[in-house]
């Protein structure tokens, strides 16, 4: 009886981005349907479905951890579907900067929430202790269709598999070369090798190969565990005081901001009213609000070309079932040999042709929007996951048209001008937004970045003001149900997203802040350390330049410095290596062969990241010549991230 | 753990009364001397037992500040039970039981059983609000009613546990849809079989190195 209603979420649990269309699946009891249906090879088919069922899931059922909900009551409680609680951090201080997070279940259409979102925060540590520690802070939100495993997995891995990344190209991203001069970074090239690399293309290559390569740790996953579907990944990453954003799928990522300009009140008369230059409330700040959008959705119709072009590229997979064309009208078998109007391949406007047989073939995009569909199939074209599923009807595989590739925006916060006495830091490095569709199938951006100020307005003070703006955004999308159980806006009667809602709500400025005072603390040390290891400068210097290899250049190191900075040195080292523990405790995360299908995929990025490597002694020499002092690890950052830690230990000790 | 039935509650008041305080000493049997102010909405749990009956109590500790008002009005829906509290040391949490009232009969089930609770009866020497008034209230609007300290856990237990009985009495005499969650009472589980088995979701709370999630 009370079953019966979990067994129809079971059955409508696609209907987001997997054909909302399609009838109710026959069976209730085989939800993995949606891989469709080959008659031929029914019996085949069940047989491996079977076999699925059996696997275990990687990763445990549950809800990001600075929620802390530990416990499975209170996991059921946060996914009931007749009440969609709005779920927010029960301790803001779990999460850097303030910033807000807010989460609710979908109406019914999957048990679980499906939504994933993460956040972590990281050191950059040189070993041999040449450079600056950098650290780094990064957030992912994940939306999962087709189950909640990719998401998950995404959400416990992603940011180790990011650290392996940018651990990689660690001594270019380290390098001080540029640190004084506003220049964006360019490495020296040696001259066979005819491209100049920034940090900036470090990061995003950065990003995009850890993008892979969590979409083929899925892929390998599948031996042994339980299919995990599919999931959008929106990943923001705050490093060297720029704001990285990477998008792959239909989360997206938005920046809301607000210009405040003083009213010009005497320009303001018009032919009947003459508006007093007098009025000091008239001469008040204008405020202007408006959102910049710092991710690209990808669903078919937003892909449409590259879907195309990949069908025509590789006409089997389409295994003739599929056409590569789009029609103005779906054509029927009585329009055969009638003119039709429609697109062929990549053509952005439309032409007639006369209707054949091959065109009754299903078009490889259908429909409009939101409900655009791949293959009659998904709704999101690029993220992880997705390895098996086939489309409907056909039980044509999905995935080579889809890709983890993401597109990477970039935001320089030091070229960012904030005059203090209008102290609108908020407005203008903005108020970072990343959420998955379920917010924005029914909020505009513009409208959100309204809601975003409106509600810092009303909670000035508050330690936990941007944590009311994720909860009052997840609320509107949400909106209330009405006596017939229908979801409905508050402000018109239109229907308020059935979805699973995740929203954080990053200020971006908090974060520049914070790595200002970091760049400060840093030139302070620097400058303490040079004036005590002046006296013996030119020692120093003839170390670094005579030991410019890694291990040895560290060991002379230590001899110069005092206790207390071995141990931060040793700190720093103890939280790598636990790190590196941690990734290798995530069940089978098989490094090794991640590496070699990256080194596929990106062969042109492993190419150019080994061969800067080939020309570092070149660079460490030039390096070395410059800098005679040896640099301290910065202290302060990483006490910061132990005492978190502690809090957070901390915390969790008391709270439950 | 299996039950026979789940009843749920939703805990509503001023802020500061002790609402969180209370679900702890029910939950966890221990007591948090600083405010820790709710945002939005906690879950506790706890079995009981009524008539040889294995009772799952599953409650919502809502955020007392006005703030939270209108998000915590969706709550009423599918809740079986209600602790409305207001703090016997502050006069005006008692003042504000009426809008509390309105806005739980209004946007509730007809049936949910309602206990007004006047809590930190341990304070009794800044006691600002009488125990009579408190049960005036209570006989005026048919609630049912308790003075508590979830300092000294006095009441505590009985406060949630009366509660529960009304509404399994309520169930007893049929007033209950029970097949419809949204009165908020599940029938235990007979048989789940569309829950991939949920192991513990608190066996990843290890894993200290990096700043993670
Ligand atoms: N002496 C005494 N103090 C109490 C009692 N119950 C709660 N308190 C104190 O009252 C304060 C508020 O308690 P909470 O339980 O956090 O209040 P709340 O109702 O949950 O408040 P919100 O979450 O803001 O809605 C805390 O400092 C508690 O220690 C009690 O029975 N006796
Ligand atoms: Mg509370």
């Amino acid at each position: 009886m009370s079953n019966m209603f979990s067994i129809t979420n079971i059955k409508n649990r696609f209907i987001s981005v997997i054909a909302p269309d399609i009838p109710p699946l026959p069976s209730a009891h085989n939800h993995q349907l949606h891989r469709g249906n080959i008659s031929g090879a029914a019996s085949n088919y069940q047989l491996r479905m079977a076999h699925q069922q059996k696997k275990p899931d990687k990763f445990a059922y549950a809800r990001p951890r600075f929620l802390q909900l530990l416990t499975i009551d209170e996991l059921r409680a946060s996914a009931d579907h007749n009440v969609r609680p709005i779920i927010v951090p029960r301790d803001t201080n779990l999460l850097p900067w303030g910033t807000g997070y807010a989460e609710c279940v979908n109406s019914g259409k999957s048990e679980w929430n499906e939504d994933q979102a993460a956040f972590a925060r990281q050191v950059l540590s040189d070993p041999t202790h040449t450079h600056p520690d950098l650290p780094y802070t990064y957030f992912g939100i994940f939306d999962g269709h087709a189950g909640y495993g990719a998401a998950l997995a995404a959400s416990h891995q992603f940011h180790h598999i990011l650290h392996e990344k940018l651990v990689d190209c660690l001594e270019l991203l380290l390098s001080r070369e540029s640190d004084n001069s506003n220049q964006e970074s360019v490495f020296p090239h040696p001259s066979q090798f005819h491209r100049r690399v920034s940090k900036d293309e470090l990061i995003i290559g950065a990003l995009e190969s850890a993008f892979f390569n969590m979409d083929s740790l899925l892929a390998q996953d599948r031996d042994r565990y339980r299919d995990a579907g599919g999931c959008t990944a929106c990943v923001a990453l705050f490093i060297n005081g720029k704001l990285f954003v990477a998008n792959a799928g239909d989360s997206r990522a938005v920046l809301s901001q607000r210009k405040i300009s003083i009213a010009c009140v005497e320009k303001k008369t018009t032919s009947t009213a003459i508006v007093p230059a007098t009025s000091s409330e008239a001469g008040a700040d204008i405020q202007e609000v408006f959102a910049v959008p710092f991710s690209f959705d990808h669903t078919p119709e937003t892909e449409r070309h590259r879907l195309l072009t990949v069908a025509r590229l590789k006409p089997h997979l389409m295994e003739k079932q599929y056409a590569a064309m789009e029609y103005a009208k779906r054509p029927h078998m009585k329009d055969l040999g009638q003119r039709i109007l429609c697109r062929q391949g990549t053509m952005k406007g439309w032409t007639y042709k006369t209707l054949t047989r091959e065109d009754l073939r299903m078009p490889v995009v259908t429909g409009e929007g939101k409900r655009s569909r791949l293959l009659g199939t998904l709704g999101v074209t690029r993220g992880f996951g997705d390895h098996d599923l086939l489309a409907i009807n056909t039980g044509t595989q999905i995935k080579p048209y889809l890709t983890p590739q993401p597109e990477v925006v970039i935001r320089d916060l030091s070229k960012i001008v904030s005059i203090p006495d209008e102290n609108n830091e908020d407005g203008d490095y903005g108020i970072l937004v990343m959420a998955t569709d379920g917010l924005w199938d029914v909020s505009e951006n513009d409208a959100v970045a309204r809601t975003v100020f409106q509600t810092l307005a009303k909670y000035p003070t508050e330690k936990h003001r941007y944590t009311m703006v994720a909860q009052e955004l997840v609320a509107r999308a949400r909106g209330k149900i009405n006596d017939s159980g229908h979801w409905r806006l508050a402000d018109s009667k239109a229907a308020a997203t059935v979805d699973d809602i995740s929203v954080i709500v990053i200020p971006v400025y908090q974060y520049y802040k914070e790595h200002v005072e970091w760049e400060k603390k840093y030139a302070e040390l620097q400058q303490k350390r040079q004036s005590v290891i002046c006296p013996s400068a030119t020692e120093a210097r003839e170390d670094e330049i005579f030991l410019v290899n890694g291990v040895e250049k560290a060991h002379v190191e230590e001899e110069h410095e005092d206790d207390e900075e071995e141990e931060v040195v040793v700190e720093v080292n103890r939280q790598q290596a636990q790190a590196t523990i941690d990734l290798e405790e995530e069940r089978h995360s098989n490094i090794e062969s991640i590496k070699e299908v990256v080194e596929l995929v990106d062969n042109e990025l492993t190419e150019a990241i080994s061969a800067l490597y080939a020309a570092d002694s070149t660079e460490d020499d030039k390096n070395s010549e410059k800098d005679s002092t040896v640099d301290t690890p910065e202290k302060t950052n990483k006490s910061t991230q132990q005492q978190q830690q502690h809090h957070r230990n901390r915390n969790r000790k008391d709270k439950r | 753990m299996s039950y026979a039935y789940l009843f749920k509650y939703i805990i509503i008041g001023d802020t500061g009364v002790g609402k969180s305080c209370l679900l702890l000493q029910f939950t966890d049997k221990r007591f948090q001397p600083v405010h820790d102010l709710t945002i939005g909405v906690e879950f506790g749990a706890r079995m009981i037992t009524i008539d040889g009956k294995q009772i799952k109590l599953q409650i919502w500790d809502t955020a007392g500040q006005e703030a939270f008002r209108s998000i915590t009005r969706s709550y009423y829906r599918g809740a079986a039970g209600a602790l409305l509290v207001y703090d016997i040391t502050r006069r005006e949490t008692f003042n504000h039981l009426t809008t509390w009232l309105e806005d739980a009969r209004q946007h509730s089930n007809s049936n949910m059983v309602i206990m007004l609770i006047g809590n930190k009866s341990d304070l009794d020497s800044r006691r600002e609000v009488k125990k009579e008034e408190g049960e005036a209230f209570a006989r005026e609007h048919g609630l049912v009613f308790m003075e508590t300290s979830a300092r000294t856990a006095a009441n505590v237990e009985e406060a949630f546990i009366n509660t529960a009985k009304e509404i399994y009495e309520k169930i007893q005499e049929g007033v209950f849809d029970i097949n419809n969650e949204a009165n908020g009472i599940k029938i235990g589980q007979q048989h789940s079989p569309t829950n991939p088995s949920l192991p513990g979701a608190g066996n990843q709370a290890g894993s200290a190195s990096s700043g993670c999630c």
